[in-house]
């Protein structure tokens, strides 16, 4: 098992026998996680934030996405599949939305719920929050598990600026299992309730949230993993006008721009950031007080928002493009919200203040650390210079860090062997 | 030549101190500042930034160094011909001087009103020109020096202590 420190759980997992060292991973990494030593990839589990990029990019299926196995929703009497929104954007037009989340029921659940269903309230707590909370600007979104995990690693400062509720599939979570507790005269252990996500970052927030105070899931299953067996159930079904309710006009959740357009209004001002580059130069922008004129920011790490998930199978723009389409054919809805009012006014979604995870600190000694950033500016000059990560770390800057820390040598450097050697010839 | 000081009270001495021995620094940066170069300006203030994570300095200070050394860089680029940005990182503070090359601030107490600018068009097309660059740096720093010539050249020097 390549990834390292138990403290922190990962949704990926690398397999060593199809790493072939290519550093490709080690390149994409936003957080500098990834080393190749002995020619196969590590992941540093304090660095790694879920985000996915690695698995995205490595040909080899050598960096593998974890999720639960289906049967796990056996060991529960009453079992739910809660749906990102980005589900819907995976299926051709020829499937009808209700069709393909019907198909759901026939893998075993009792009861399929939508995460859109909780759109208008999130943009209404949102709002809420942001009128609260005046003396913090900007509002960092918080919905996306990645980005949470980014700021913890990478941008500490900013942590209280992080929007201290929970996500809606969260919310929908402790929603339903208020209601099935009373509705159905079920105990919390007899529910499961299982998320069908987009991407690897939700499947750890499933196995490890962050600053929850409550019971949330029990188990996360990827849209790729379940998508051949919904296939299959498509075929079985043949089902014209399933009866079922969907909440079409709520799928905006999956598209990263809308959030923003919905939360703007005339006191608030709001801005939609995607896809990891932006969403780390939008960040350190946001700690030099440059973007203080915005009360909210959505971010989120992957292309488009969730239909980037790098577990969905259909590419984000036209994911995105049918979404928009199921959009703007909804018919309005009144969904009654009073119920997760009253559980938000009652603190319901609240969450504990998020802890830092320092992986930057050279030392704990800032003396020390002074001295180690001194040998390792030294180091750097003697470096190339060219980034080329032959030597298994990211950057040149990577492995002066590495050299300092003790983790890897100078010698390790592929292009100063090579000059050596010519010297010598 | 005109000059500006604004210590932080309590630390006049300890500052002054500092500024007449300055003591070799273990870490420091050259960053050079081209004229209008709203491409690379910030990028100075962004090293410095990434140092001082890996020094441990608590985030509440980092945002003050991070806030004054990225608004004296746009200074440069939107105000100068050119200049440089010299970074001195030590264990307990970080001491940072910008030279320019003219050409120079006419009234420096005026310039730290809140809200005046000289700002050109481009400046402000470009989203900044408000008014709020010194009077942040001062607002963000413990101390803050200017010495301006007419016509020459201005150096600003700002140090913020960790603790």
């Amino acid at each position: 098992m390549a990834v390292t420190d138990k403290r922190y759980y990962h949704a990926i997992q690398i397999v060593p026998d199809n790493c072939t060292g290519c550093t490709s991973c080690v390149k994409v990494c936003p957080t500098e996680a990834i080393r190749v030593r002995n020619g196969k990839a590590h992941i540093d589990a304090t660095r790694c934030v879920d985000c996915g990029e690695c698995v995205a990019i490595c040909r080899f299926h050598a960096i593998l996405p974890k999720s639960d196995p289906l049967d796990i929703i056996h060991k529960f009497k009453y079992k739910v599949a809660i749906l990102s929104s980005a589900y819907a954007g995976q299926f051709t037009e020829d499937i009808p939305y209700p069709t393909a989340k019907k198909a759901l029921l026939e893998l075993g659940f009792d009861e399929v719920a939508e995460e859109a269903f909780v759109t208008d309230f999130m943009i209404s707590l949102i709002r809420d929050y942001i009128r609260q909370h005046r003396e913090i600007r900007p509002i960092l979104s918080s919905n996306c598990p990645a980005v949470v995990r980014l700021i913890q690693v990478k941008y500490p400062s900013l942590l209280p600026n992080l929007l201290h509720q929970e996500a809606p599939m969260s919310i929908l979570t402790r929603f339903l299992r208020e209601k099935y507790m009373a509705e159905k005269g079920l105990s919390d252990t007899d529910i499961g309730i299982f998320l069908i996500v987009p991407c690897v970052a939700h499947v750890t927030a499933v196995h490890q949230p962050e600053g929850a105070y409550k019971h949330l899931q029990d188990g996360a299953f990827s849209i790729g993993m379940i998508y051949g067996k919904i296939r299959e159930r498509l075929r079985k079904m043949n089902d014209e006008n399933p009866v079922i309710d969907t909440y079409e006009q709520g799928l905006t959740w999956a598209l990263a721009g809308v959030e923003a357009e919905m939360v703007d209004t005339n006191d608030i001002r709001a801005l939609s950031v995607n896809g990891m580059p932006n969403v780390l130069e939008i960040l350190s922008k946001v700690e030099d007080h440059y973007l203080d004129q915005y009360d909210y920011i959505v971010l989120r790490s992957c292309t488009n928002g969730c239909v980037g998930g790098c577990l969905n199978v259909e590419n984000p723009f036209v994911a995105m493009s049918r979404i928009k389409k199921l959009i703007k054919n909804a018919s309005k809805q009144d969904i009654d919200v009073s119920e997760l009012k009253s559980l938000y006014k009652e603190g319901e979604f609240d969450v504990v203040p998020l802890e830092p995870r320092s992986i930057m600190q050279l030392d704990q000694d800032i003396k020390q650390a002074i001295q180690k950033m001194k040998k390792l500016n030294e180091i750097l000059v003697l470096l190339p210079g060219l980034n080329c990560s032959a030597c298994g770390s990211p950057t040149c800057y990577a492995l002066a860090e590495d050299i300092v820390s003790d983790k890897a040598s100078i010698d390790d450097c592929v292009v100063l062997l090579k000059r050596h050697q010519k010297e010598e010839d | 030549m005109a000059e500006y000081w604004n210590i932080s009270p309590g630390l006049e001495a300890k500052a002054k101190a500092f500024l007449s021995a300055k003591p070799e620094a273990d870490v420091n940066l050259d960053f050079e500042i081209g004229v209008k170069d709203f491409v690379n300006a910030g990028k100075g203030s962004a090293e410095v930034k990434n140092v001082l994570k890996r020094l441990g300095v608590d985030p509440v200070v980092l945002r003050r160094i991070a806030v004054a050394s990225y608004e004296a860089e746009i200074n440069v680029t939107a105000h100068s011909n050119g200049g440089i940005m010299h970074s001195y990182v030590y264990a307990d503070l970080v001491y940072i001087r910008f030279e320019d090359k003219g050409p120079g601030i006419a009234d420096i107490e005026q310039a730290m009103v809140p809200g005046w600018s000289t700002a050109d068009e481009l400046v402000r097309e470009m989203g900044f020109g408000a008014g709020l660059g010194l009077p942040n740096i001062q607002k963000n720093s413990d101390l803050l020096h200017i010495e301006s010539v007419a016509g020459g050249s201005t150096t600003l020097e700002i140090i913020i202590y960790y603790a």
